[in-house]
């Protein structure tokens, strides 16, 4: 039995090395004087100090946030009834359901969002039927609305396959228990459903928040190049200023702030499971 | 009531389902498209898909995306499941810390992770490539993995691999008999969690390849900035290949059951075999790329150069006639600007032939990174031009040979603007409310900071802190109330199908412009411009010299140069080639941006200065910022 514990041991080594190193790394160039090598290592904050003396730079954080608790938001509320819907599907459309949501993920999410680009174009589709409603002329592409809609388009299926592996994970007997008991169907889904399904919803928030607030080619695709989000800033800062130590520190900052922002929405999961779950 | 709910729940995953295949069914019609439009569609034609085939870049970024993320899944799902096996052994501070560490690249924004990985690859030293990126995409991919398995394994009767061996089996029996099974839902959605993230990734990929080696994403990434049909071709193949691999996922358990009893891990036997499917597609692929290498006796068969260029900037048959001529095989990377270029030559990449423009070929001759040229192998320079050789970067033309020249301007709408008053406003035109939300600036630090410099009479070379000041302002007054668009080079389509008045652009890009819709002009400014030369050169740590040379020779001689400024639209450094293109019959006759400027007192090169340099890189991305915040 204890040999089983020694399974782990190759995968510690190697995650010491493939993903503690590198936050160290970031760590340390984001606290170093310029000069991407850190050899000649000088303790600075200054990096720190720029950004959060700009208002600019706090700006660009804080759109990339907001935009990103936005998208979360609307995925939130249109997958959550999507993957509801689906778990209470009979098998074989559940399994159907779930390809044709899977598929698109499957194909890749710079080419999809790329077709958004001729589709909300000028006189492109969406336009012309926007136009044939009566609606008037209204600029989609390289607005706030279009980069929302890129987000939410790429990242959606992620919160309604989550959601929905939580809810199928569910004993459909407990609802069966819970209507002999007494309990409405509001009751029961309030009671028993909805907190099931809570580390799915969890789940769902994070492989939704994340990638929103880092993405860097939405906006670009979608939002034009004044579209400028913290995740422009710190390609921008590495690809093409050169500016490693800031963009490093930019890295770190944001890094903190979803740490922090993560733990949060953990801590709503444990409150609201009471400790229920075992070790 | 109930029936409502249903309603509510189908109307739904109807519109859900709309939203997600409308913009692949459009790509998929519009791959069979004939014209280059993407909203107007003009007949049925295949030859995107010829391109698609012809293009090597587009094909190995195939072959790289699908090997990548089979072997990473396969890799990760391995390391992953036995990982989640061995810590709900193990005990519970080496688990709840494992566990931690594990979710940082979950937890973490990808993009720090991808940069994380980025430092570490440069502090070690490994050349960025195809296996960094495998390692990246098993890095990130086998945490997925553990989140999907560990639940399932938690769940299982911790007894029960005692109970196992005390009946007799060994711990690898127990493993793969008993524990296994249990948790095959996991593994199989931990599998498909890594593919889907592998296939889809590209912010990590980005930060970590190298020497060409590019998947998909990077390969749109990198090239969409121009409408290019062909994308929709390759993605349409990739949205074949997907369905036949999930068909065959789904259709392989069906047929295995009717012969069998109904048993549990026919779903996993069945993505085995779909994945196996999909593997032996790929490797055939990866076989046609590599393998399908004709045995001949051309000079330089078998050998490889480098070139790293800027996007949308090479004639289409150029490459593929060079091959043909030599018989070697050309990597062909992009870049977007001469600083995303330095950082990654800085860093040590290895090119054999760099085209940067003028003031970035100074800097790295100053920084020792080039290597002279051997003028006895550049036979054909002497067909260049005397206005671009001998300039101010590298007087005696030393190290570089010029590949395209021209100069910065204002493209127009003559429908919508006239020639009087740009010639009375010149740069000033891009702060007149008149044209607000009709204008494009060109995401170039260098050549933004040019206009607004020359707008206020000052010289593009200033050093001086307060001039570059001012010319911030001017920007600040533009993007606060003009509205315009930054973009890089999808303003080139855009200007070609009328979409704004105003764009400032580079000639050669005008003349496509112009080439292609009949009420487009193109203007240099009295205030004066920029007078550019982009150049081949060879780096100094090249591994290739002499078929750099080659190519260089070969790209001053009439047919390449032809081919190549033909089809870009910028102006050769090929003197008759310039003139049979500019004259009667040629494909720019008597278009002005063909021709750029010459001997205007007003115009400039660029100097290159680290100071300025850095002042404008940072002022560049604030004004960006400044505009994003105005919204």
């Amino acid at each position: 039995m204890k040999k089983f514990s020694q399974l782990a041991i190759p995968y510690i080594v190697w995650m010491v090395l493939m993903l503690v190193l590198p936050m160290a790394l970031i760590a340390m160039y984001s606290i170093t004087q310029h000069g991407n090598s850190i050899i000649s290592f000088s303790f600075t904050l200054e990096h720190y100090k720029k950004f959060f003396t700009d208002s600019d730079f706090l700006l660009v954080l804080g759109r990339s946030l907001m935009i990103a608790f936005k998208t979360t938001v609307i995925c939130l509320f249109i997958g959550y009834p999507a993957a509801y819907f689906i778990a209470r599907s009979s098998e074989k459309i559940q399994n159907i359901l779930i390809m044709a949501i899977t598929i698109p993920t499957w194909i890749n999410m710079l080419v999809r969002t790329y077709a958004w680009i001729g589709l909300l174009s000028e006189d492109g589709i969406v336009q012309q039927i926007i136009k044939s409603l009566g609606l008037g002329e209204v600029e989609l592409l390289y607005t706030e609305g279009a980069v929302l809609l890129g987000m939410v388009y790429n990242f959606i299926p992620f919160m309604i396959l989550q959601i929905n592996s939580a809810l199928c994970k569910m004993d459909p007997f407990l609802l069966e228990a819970a209507a002999d008991l007494g309990a409405s169907k509001a009751e029961a889904f309030k009671k028993v459903t909805f907190p099931l399904s809570l580390p799915g919803v969890i789940n769902g928030i994070t492989l939704v928040f994340l990638p929103a607030v880092s993405s860097f080619f939405i906006p670009k695709l979608l939002g034009g190049g004044q579209y400028f989000l913290i995740g422009n800033l710190i390609e921008n800062q590495f690809i093409t200023a050169g500016e490693w130590n800031f963009g490093s520190a930019i890295s770190m900052i944001m890094a903190i702030v979803m740490m922090l922002m993560m733990m949060l929405v953990k801590k709503v999961e444990v409150h609201n499971n009471g400790g229920k779950e075992e070790e | 009531m109930k029936k409502d709910k249903r309603m509510f729940g189908k109307l739904l995953m109807i519109a859900l389902i709309i939203f997600f295949y409308a913009p692949i069914l459009y790509m998929i019609v519009f791959s069979f498209n004939e014209g280059k439009s993407l909203t107007h569609f003009s007949g049925f034609s295949l030859k995107w898909y010829h391109h698609m085939l012809e293009s090597r870049d587009m094909m190995e970024a195939l072959y790289t995306t699908f090997s990548i993320a089979i072997l990473s899944t396969l890799i990760s799902t391995v390391i992953g499941t036995v990982t989640a096996i061995g810590l709900s052994k193990s005990r519970k501070v080496v688990r709840d810390v494992v566990e931690q560490v594990n979710n940082l690249p979950i937890m973490n924004p990808e993009i720090v992770t991808a940069i994380g990985f980025m430092l570490l690859f440069i502090t070690f030293q490994v050349e960025k490539g195809y296996v960094t990126m495998l390692l990246a995409h098993i890095a990130f991919c086998i945490p997925y993995v553990i989140l999907s398995v560990m639940p399932k394994v938690r769940s299982l009767d911790p007894n029960l691999a005692d109970a196992a061996m005390d009946l007799g089996a060994t711990p690898m029996q127990a493993l793969l008999k008993v524990i296994v099974p249990q948790i095959t839902p996991g593994i199989v959605s931990g599998a498909l969690i890594a593919f889907t993230m592998s296939v889809d990734d590209f912010i990590i990929s980005y930060f970590v390849t190298g020497q060409g080696v590019k998947n998909l994403s990077i390969m749109v990434y990198t090239m969409s900035k121009r409408v290019n049909p062909s994308i929709n071709a390759i993605s349409t193949l990739v949205v074949v290949i997907i369905t036949l691999a999930l068909i065959a996922i789904n259709l392989i358990p069906v047929f295995v059951s009717k012969q069998q009893e109904k048993g549990k891990g026919n779903a996993a036997r069945g993505i085995l075999l779909g994945v196996a499917a999909v593997l032996l597609m790929v490797s055939t692929v990866g076989f046609a790329l590599h393998g399908g290498l004709k045995k001949g006796n051309k000079p330089y068969e078998g050998q490889t150069l480098r070139i790293y260029s800027p996007g949308e900037y090479i004639g289409e048959n150029v490459i593929p006639d060079f091959e043909e001529m030599t018989g070697a095989r050309v990597v062909l990377e992009l870049f977007d600007s001469n600083e995303q270029m330095y950082i990654k030559v800085a860093n040590g990449e290895a090119y054999d032939i760099l085209i940067p423009s003028d003031y970035m070929i100074e800097r790295l001759i100053q920084e020792e990174l080039l290597q002279k040229v051997d003028k006895s192998q550049l036979l054909n320079m002497d067909f260049i031009n005397e206005e671009v050789m001998n300039l101010n970067y590298d007087p005696g033309n030393e190290y570089s040979v010029p590949y395209f020249w021209g100069s910065v301007g204002i493209v127009y709408d003559s429908t919508k603007v006239s020639e009087e008053e740009l010639e009375q406003e010149g740069y000033n035109i891009f702060l007149n409310p008149k044209y607000k939300g009709d204008i494009y600036l060109y995401d170039s630090e260098r050549d933004s900071f040019m206009m607004a410099l020359k707008a206020l009479g000052y010289s593009m070379n200033t050093e001086s802190q307060e001039e570059l000041e001012e010319a911030f302002k001017w920007f600040e007054t533009c993007v606060t109330t003009m509205d315009p668009e930054i973009v890089t080079d999808e303003i080139i389509d855009n200007m070609a199908q009328g979409r704004k008045a105003l764009g400032i652009v580079y000639s050669g890009d005008a003349a496509y412009v112009m080439s292609e819709n009949e009420n487009m002009g193109y203007y240099e400014p009295k205030e004066g411009t920029n007078i550019w030369c982009d150049a081949m050169v060879i780096p100094s740590n090249a591994e290739n010299v002499e078929l750099a040379h080659e190519f260089m020779n070969y790209m001053c001689d009439y047919e390449a140069a032809y081919d190549n400024s033909d089809f870009v639209g910028y102006t050769s450094p090929n003197e008759e080639v310039m003139e049979e293109l500019y004259g009667e019959g040629g494909t720019y006759e008597g278009i002005n941006a063909y021709i750029p400027r010459s001997g205007y007192e007003r115009d400039e090169s660029f100097v290159f200065n680290e100071r300025t340099r850095k002042i404008i890189s940072n002022l560049w991305s604030k004004v960006k910022i400044v505009a994003s915040n105005v919204n």
